[in-house]
């Protein structure tokens, strides 16, 4: 399937919030997504992180450095922070919530710490949720569609029909997006 | 001096009408208006209520710390 190549189509969402999950689903469906091996699967992210440069690519959206051009017509990743940096252009972007106890168990899990702060850390990291969503949703160069990882992984059906409809994808492509959803990744999993 | 217009008209498409019609009937709602004008507050409501928790300067400091931990910043 071929994306409009005048548009950066982005996924995105906090850390730890099903960003590679999402990716994974779009990449099943043949959709054209760019990621490389620079951060290797690991026990945080099995089936692999889908994306470029490590995650590192926010330092270049703040400098002005990171050739978006180049990503035009083909999904990538940029975690929510970093979509305060975007300039002016054309962009589609599937946002991807979870539930913040998750994102912080995991967040921890992956850097391997205990954070004696989590209740200002939690705080924080919905401000800029907030925020972010707020940004995009305001600007008129940004069409974005919000999806949450928690009803992707529960009711993947509906989740995952409904993305492909935002894309105006062929049919034939649903069952491969469908097979991504392997509930074992569903490891840290709190009640809503 | 003319008085001020308190209310003005807002287009809606029909069949969406037709079902917030149905859906008032038995509630304390007395016409369209005063269901649309009760969610449209609500809406607006919940917007500015968002905005007002603006991420201070200590939030991006912690939201850094933490991505460079995960390996997201430099």
């Amino acid at each position: 399937m071929e994306l409009d190549k005048n548009i950066n189509y982005i996924v995105s969402g906090l850390e730890r919030s099903g960003t590679s999950l999402l990716m994974q689903i779009l990449h099943a469906g043949s959709i054209p997504c760019a990621f490389d091996e620079s951060r290797k699967p690991d026990n945080n992210n099995p089936k692999g992180y889908y994306e470029l440069e490590g995650g590192k690519i926010i330092n270049k959206l703040m400098d002005g450095t990171f050739p978006l051009d180049k990503y035009k017509g083909i999904f990538i990743k940029i975690t929510a922070y970093g979509l305060k940096f975007l300039p002016p252009g054309k962009y589609v972007i599937l946002y991807s919530e979870r539930n913040i106890e998750e994102i912080l168990d995991s967040m921890e899990k992956m850097a391997k710490i205990k954070d004696i702060n989590r209740e200002e850390t939690k705080n924080a990291f919905i401000r800029l949720n907030n925020m972010i969503k707020i940004h995009i949703k305001d600007r008129s160069d940004i069409d974005c569609m919000f999806v949450n990882y928690n009803k992707i992984l529960t009711n993947p059906e509906i989740s995952i029909k409904k993305i492909h409809e935002y894309l105006g994808m062929p049919k034939e492509y649903l069952d491969e997006m469908m097979g991504v959803i392997n509930k074992r990744l569903y490891r840290q999993r709190r009640i809503l | 001096m003319t008085e001020e217009k308190k209310f003005t008209t807002i287009s809606i498409p029909t069949p969406l009408a037709e079902k917030i019609k149905k859906r008032i009937k038995g509630t304390g709602f007395t016409s369209l208006s005063s269901y649309v004008t009760y969610v449209l507050r609500e809406v607006i409501s919940g917007v500015e209520e968002e905005r007002e928790e603006a991420f201070s300067k200590d939030d991006e400091k912690r939201v850094k710390d933490r991505l460079k931990s995960l390996g997201y910043l430099e």
